[in-house]
């Protein structure tokens, strides 16, 4: 999946891209290839996008998570064939790894035929080429995968390959009667290898004749055995016999090229059909394990859903034993979120931008159901983005050459997520230039979501104002005082829906309560909330 | 005597369904030892398999030999069995498991990873009765869970001297032979490799329990350093190494030695067979 002009590398980091990516990755050369290719759903698309996400959500749906490992597994073991297509189609004569990776693609090919999962889906990837490649390379076949160029290819392979183990035999015989005749002069059972030793010590009068000495010294002599007059002419004959062998396995090896390339368009379709069923059980596999729906996805600039997950964290958090609370949300153009710390306000900016992206790509989203449009850009602005140290610039002035770069881009249809912007400079400036910001996504009809503790930002700009409700239960202490049981009371005490409130309403101030949960001594606390309360 | 034969014979005593060969240096005789081993296997009618940790080419191999090479190695004739291609990697291109349908010649290629090499023996050994590894020390691990014997070849091409080359096959064959641990007795475990330093400094404090590393190649020395460290300290292992034999090359393009005393002194210091497979002779 290419991302494109869609997000930027560091939104995409934010937003789980290479999650998804991961996620729905297909498992098959053919599926990597087309998978490597697929580009978002743009604007205007919208009926193509809901469409193939309803095409996977329904492959998801009718079939049984077992049936779909079962394909796949299949398609693992997939070799790719494409290049050596591609050689055959020029004429270039394949190798027999080549005709090795062609059977089993063509009986690969049948194998994924036969399964339930084809069969439910009414998916035939087998051809006419598929079939007559297999037949042609069928006498190839030994052991359970095997391939080999045997006789049945040729009927003049058989005896080549006779005369050749004839001459071979002949060669080892008349050479056999060398070395055993040496070995017998010598007085050894055995003389092995090109070269040997003879102990001066041992040697009783001249070394045998067809020795050569290569080297001498006092003690020993090192020595080769010449081939004889019979070795040699044996040789000769194995060298004619092997070169009439090796012309008949060239000649069955360019016959069988020849079917290949007859058929490489053939084999090129069944090899198309293949990634594409790979990709859509890759995403069918990512909706059945996260419980996926297909949205409806809208012409206009907004994102409507419930009981959404950020799928990155929710993975995280089972690992860790841990609950994950879906979040509903009805963000029709620019929106202020606000809420308590540790409310998960981040991560409704995270969950929206997932489900934008999943929709963006035609895949079904993690929610019971969702709106979701299709944008030009998503960005992030704020906090989370990974934050450089050093250099000319502050954080503000990093945070608004950014939103600079967004503006300037002027895309058509922006998904803008804003967590907590201008954080770093004065309240009352930093709510200011949030204001002005928010009237400027506003007016460009960007759908946007803008996390901020600032107060009375929605009003100011006139746009809806969201809340997370926050902790049910303030200023109760927890039992544990560890991080992990503080952790634990929390998320016991957090409500994380996300309401609309009106656009004055001011954010509920959990922050002491939250800081007292976290451990910090009692004395403090009630120090903080006096401090408040003047 | 048929040298190859007699190797064999000592490897099928231990059981030994792999033999690796591996050699102090590089031209000690390691691929004349595993041919002539190759041979015998051949001619007592086994099904031998054949791996190396590099390329090697031009062997002459029988019919029904599995081998691992690569793919760009294989010549077109005489055709092959194509087993399964692997993904493993190689210097040579990517490996595949062939078996030979004719005599002829044919070129080995091995994986560099010793994960890879691993993988390539299990594969070659489910054809065959005997694998034959033309090894490394390096890659020796790969022998120390399974049923593996070790051929160590030396020569006249590794060493400047003959008693440099005694030395260097003695204290490399003592090192793969550091026995086992005993599990009731106090012991130091190491989870990486045992080093010069660090033996010194168990010598210095007096070190008596044992000292377990996980297998011999995991004893990063050599020299005088080894044969002090394995005299003064209780060096042991979780898992042992068969060393069943030495061979002996004593003739190299740029020195020799004299071939019966050599061989015997290899003998006399590593106190294994040991045998010379150019001269067709045993230790006495």
């Amino acid at each position: 999946m290419r991302r494109l002009e869609l997000l930027d590398a560091a939104t995409a980091e934010l937003l789980g891209f290479d999650w998804l990516v991961n996620a729905v990755a297909p498992i098959s050369p053919y599926g990597s290839r087309l998978f490597s290719e697929l580009v978002p759903f743009r604007p205007g698309n919208e009926r193509a996008a809901e469409s193939r996400a309803r095409q996977i959500a329904e492959i998801a749906e009718r079939l049984p998570s077992d049936q779909v490992s079962a394909v796949r597994s299949l398609l693992e073991q997939l070799p790719d064939v494409v290049g050596a297509v591609a050689r055959a189609s020029l004429g270039e004569p394949l190798d027999d790894p080549g005709f090795f990776e062609l059977r089993l693609f063509c009986e690969m090919v049948e194998r994924v035929d036969a399964s339930p999962a084809a069969g439910a889906l009414g998916q035939r990837i087998s051809s006419e080429a598929t079939r007559t490649v297999l037949e042609a390379l069928a006498p190839g076949r030994r052991e359970a995968a095997g391939f080999y160029l045997s006789d049945a290819f040729d009927a003049e392979l058989a005896a080549a390959r006779g005369a050749y183990a004839q001459a071979q035999a002949e060669v080892d015989a008349a050479r056999g009667r060398e070395v055993e005749r040496v070995a017998r002069e010598l007085g050894r059972e055995e003389v092995a290898g090109d070269e040997f030793i003879v102990m001066r010590s041992d040697l009783r009068g001249t070394l045998p004749q067809g020795v050569r000495v290569v080297r001498e010294s006092a003690t020993y002599l090192l020595c080769a055995l010449e081939y004889g007059e019979s070795s040699q002419a044996a040789l000769q004959r194995r060298e004619a016999a092997f070169g009439r062998m090796g012309a008949l396995e060239e000649r069955v090896r360019l016959h069988l090229t020849s079917v290949a390339r007859a058929h490489a368009a053939g084999l090129g379709a069944a090899a198309r059909a293949l990634g594409e069923l790979d990709v859509s059980l890759g995403a069918a596999r990512f909706s059945q394990v996260h419980h996926c729906t297909a949205p409806v996805v809208i012409r206009e600039p907004a994102l409507t859903f419930e009981r959404a997950r950020f799928l990155p964290l929710e993975a995280e958090l089972t690992v860790a034993g841990r609950r994950y609370v879906p979040i509903d949300l009805d963000l029709r153009g620019a929106a202020v979120l606000t809420g308590p710390n540790m409310g998960g306000k981040s991560l409704a900016l995270q969950t929206c931008g997932f489900l934008a992206l999943c929709a963006a790509f035609g895949l079904p989203v993690p929610a019971a159901q969702a709106r979701v449009g299709l944008f030009d850009q998503i960005a992030w602005l704020g906090t989370g983005l990974r934050e450089r140290s050093g250099g000319l610039l502050s954080s503000f002035a990093r945070e608004v050459t950014a939103l600079k770069d967004i503006l300037a881009r002027m895309a058509p249809r922006l998904l803008i997520f804003v967590d907590e912007f201008a954080r770093t400079t004065t309240p009352h400036e930093g709510k200011a230039i949030v204001v002005a910001l928010t009237e400027r996504l506003r007016q460009r009809k960007a759908c946007a979501l803008l996390a901020t503790h600032l107060q009375g930002v929605a009003a100011a700009a006139g746009v809806a104002h969201f809340a997370v409700r926050g902790l049910k239960g303030i200023r109760t202490l927890p039992a544990a005082r560890d991080l992990k049981g503080a952790l634990d009371a929390l998320a016991d005490s957090m409500d994380y829906t996300i309401a609309k409130v009106g656009g004055d309403e001011a954010p509920q101030a959990d922050a002491i309560a939250l800081a007292a949960l976290l451990g910090l001594d009692s004395e403090f606390v009630e120090a903080a909330y006096r401090a408040l309360s003047q | 005597m048929r040298v190859g034969l007699r190797l064999l014979e000592l490897a099928r005593e231990r059981r030994a369904r792999a033999i690796f060969v591996v050699g102090t240096g590089k031209n000690v005789g390691k691929t004349t030892a595993l041919l002539a081993m190759y041979e015998a296997a051949w001619r007592s009618g086994f099904r031998v398999g054949l791996a190396s940790i590099g390329p090697k080419t031009g062997l002459r191999l029988h019919s029904n030999t599995v081998f691992v090479t690569a793919r760009p190695l294989l010549a077109p004739s005489p055709a092959v069995e194509i087993l399964k291609i692997s993904d493993i990697e190689s210097s040579a291109g990517s490996l595949l498991y062939a078996r030979t349908a004719h005599d002829g010649l044919y070129d080995l290629a091995g994986p560099s990873s010793a994960s890879g090499l691993r993988a390539a023996i299990e594969h070659v050994a489910n054809r065959s009765d005997i694998v034959l590894i033309d090894g490394a020390i390096d890659r020796l691990a790969t022998l120390a869970s399974g049923d593996g014997a070790i051929v160590v070849s030396c020569g006249a091409a590794a060493a400047k001297t003959e008693s440099e080359a005694v030395c260097d096959v003695a204290t490399l064959t003592a090192r793969l032979r550091v026995p086992l641990f005993d599990s009731r007795a106090a012991a130091v475990e190491l989870e990486g490799a045992l080093t010069a330093t660090m033996a010194a400094e168990f010598i210095a404090a007096g070190e008596e329990r044992q000292i377990v590393v996980g297998d011999s190649t995991q004893i990063v020395m050599s020299g005088r350093s080894l044969s002090e460290a394995l005299a003064r300290l209780r060096v042991r292992c979780r898992r042992a190494l068969d060393v069943i034999a030495t061979t002996v090359c004593a003739v190299a393009p740029e020195r020799s030695f004299d071939p019966g005393p050599f061989l015997d002194a290899v003998a006399g210091a590593t106190k294994l067979p040991s045998f010379d497979v150019f001269a067709g002779r045993e230790a006495a």
